[in-house]
């Protein structure tokens, strides 16, 4: 098929399937991605000042332009993009220019009927557009999460490893440092002590560079009680280690999880709470579980999925309930997506 | 014309002076101008050598645009300077003047903040409760962003400083900065501190040569060593 009947053929399944056409806006204002991605994510934008001094930008991706539009009631809950984003890779010889095609269910109460909304809609339109046998990953942030919770490890730790579960590299470095407990402040309190006593006698609401003496000080307190170092780094790498290698097939899930909480001695209702995975099965598709999954992306929170065909990825997506408080929203909004690669197609 | 060769030097201070030194020390007397403003000088007997004297960073530019063959600047400068530009030009050699260190530095009172590793932390907390991001003031965005990303900080944005780097926090126009510091006077002086490991480079004054003349340059290198 040619690419312009191929999307073609994807819109129609979209449509049929309830979703409503949307067309964020080209240009954006940079400061505004910048806030969102990080400032790492500059030099991906391609960007330029307008004659008031506003730095602009070109939309880097329509996931994101979709959802600032979304903020701006400019769209219905249930939509679709398809169109181009901009965006430089850094490698030589890369075109700026790349075609997305995509849904989002934004702002639905009902994550499990929304994953599996997506989740079904991007298979059908997958399956419409190849004839070869069609198969799907996933896995959950979310479980990663209530892993590390669940875990007998200090406070600070555990917001650390959580944060960086997304950049599989530096979470490795992380690990390696709480195995061998080389990442002891090397503090000497006594010295800081002193000062402390000191500042607690002056007025609490006084902002130094932007923090309150009050936020300062508890802080400080907060460290001496909860120290980032513990003998049991050893014991925890072990079991996160072993919850990453989880591999199987969505059937055997249930038992995989159990076996696992029991081996560990782990609290067996750690896991229970994983309902719209597990409501996947009634796609009656060839599912794989994989725990290790999806750990490149910074904004997913929950499920994330792979359609693919021959080891080809043909769509990607996932949860992501903190992207638009990101963006500026004053309460979470759930929301959910997944976009089609058109290049592999 | 033979061989001419055009070297930069520092144009000021201590770096200036001490780049002069190194040349004659080696034989090589720097002749200045007798107009005391001019940016030209030569060296005594060696006609096919021209010195010019320009700012350190435009040193770095002028020797990867060709203009400059060889040059006198710090190696910070080379670093935060573009990608592109740094695969033109080889550092031939690292001298023992011009020592400043990059660093990332809080205010003194923020005792909750020794090391990368509170700051990241301090960062996070800034991100979840007033969904913002923690401001870093610097001169050296390249480097800032390189070392920040490579400890694990990404919640932070960069606000670009052109000089008194360390006022910013005082003045809400940024929570934290990196700077470079020779003997940690400035920041000590406006109450501010060196994270424990907080140390992004060590610096100093570097002969660099333009790639692409390395081969016509060897004798007059060979002069130096």
């Amino acid at each position: 098929m040619k690419s312009k009947k191929l999307s073609e053929t994807i819109i129609k399944t979209f449509k049929s399937n309830g979703f409503v056409l949307l067309e964020p806006d080209v240009l954006l204002d940079s400061d505004f991605i910048i806030e969102r991605s990080g400032e790492k994510f500059r030099s991906s934008m391609l960007s330029f000042e307008r004659e008031d001094g506003k730095t602009m930008c070109l939309r880097p991706d329509l996931t994101v332009a979709s959802c600032i539009s979304f903020l701006q009631k400019k769209s219905s809950s249930k939509i679709y993009y398809s169109g181009q984003a901009y965006r430089r890779s850094g490698k030589k010889g890369t075109n700026f220019i790349n075609d997305q095609l995509g849904i989002e269910i934004l702002g639905s109460k009902n994550q499990i009927q929304a994953d599996f909304k997506v989740l079904s809609t991007i298979l059908s339109s997958a399956k419409k557009i190849k004839k070869k046998r069609v198969q799907i990953k996933v896995g959950d942030v979310s479980l990663f999460k209530r892993l590390i919770n669940a875990l007998d490890m200090p406070e600070r730790w555990k917001l650390r490893l959580i944060r960086h579960f997304w950049r599989p590299s530096y979470f490795e470095e992380l690990l390696k440092r709480l195995e061998k407990n080389t990442d002891i402040d090397a503090v000497t309190f006594d010295a800081d002590k002193k000062k402390f006593y000191e500042m607690k006698k002056l007025d609490q609401d006084k902002v130094i560079a932007g923090r309150s003496i009050s936020e300062i000080l508890k802080r400080f307190d907060k460290k001496i009680k909860d120290p980032r170092s513990f003998a049991d780094g050893k014991k925890i790498v072990k079991i996160i280690t072993s919850f990453l290698k989880i591999n199987c097939k969505l059937s055997e899930l249930d038992e995989k999880l159990l076996d696992f909480a029991k081996k560990n001695n782990l609290n067996k209702n750690i896991f229970k709470d994983f309902k719209s995975i597990l409501n996947l099965k009634k796609l009656n598709q060839d599912i794989n579980f994989i725990a290790n999954f999806g750990r490149d992306v910074e904004y997913y929170t929950g499920i994330v999925f792979e359609v693919f065909s021959e080891k080809k990825e043909i769509a990607r997506g996932g949860r992501y309930d903190d992207l638009l408080k990101s963006l500026g929203a004053k309460k979470n909004i759930p929301a959910v997506g997944a976009a089609i690669n058109l290049k592999n197609i | 014309m033979r061989n001419l060769i055009t070297i930069g030097l520092p144009s000021k201070g201590r770096l200036k002076d001490k780049s002069i030194s190194f040349f004659n020390d080696r034989g090589l007397k720097i002749l200045q101008s007798e107009k005391e403003r001019n940016y030209f000088g030569t060296i005594e007997n060696k006609s096919n050598i021209k010195i010019i004297f320009l700012h350190a960073k435009e040193i770095i530019q002028r020797l990867g645009d060709g203009t400059l063959d060889a040059g006198i600047s710090g190696l910070d400068l080379l670093k935060e300077s573009d990608k592109n530009l740094q695969s033109k030009i080889n550092v031939q050699k690292k001298l023992d003047f011009g020592n400043a260190n990059l660093v990332i530095a809080v205010p003194d009172d923020w005792i909750d903040v020794q090391t990368i590793a509170d700051l990241e932390e301090v960062s996070f907390d800034i991100r979840s409760k007033r969904n913002a991001r923690l401001r870093v003031a610097t001169k050296y965005p390249n480097l800032t962003n390189d070392f920040l990303i490579s400890k694990g900080i990404t919640q932070y944005k960069l606000i670009s400083s052109l000089g008194a780097t360390e006022t910013y926090p005082f003045i809400g126009s940024s929570e934290i900065i990196t700077d470079i510091t020779s003997t940690g006077k400035t920041l000590a002086d406006n109450n501010l501190r060196v994270l424990k490991d907080g140390l992004m480079l060590s610096s100093n004054a570097c002969l660099f040569i333009a790639k692409k003349k390395a081969i016509s340059l060897k004798l007059f290198l060979d002069h130096l060593s």
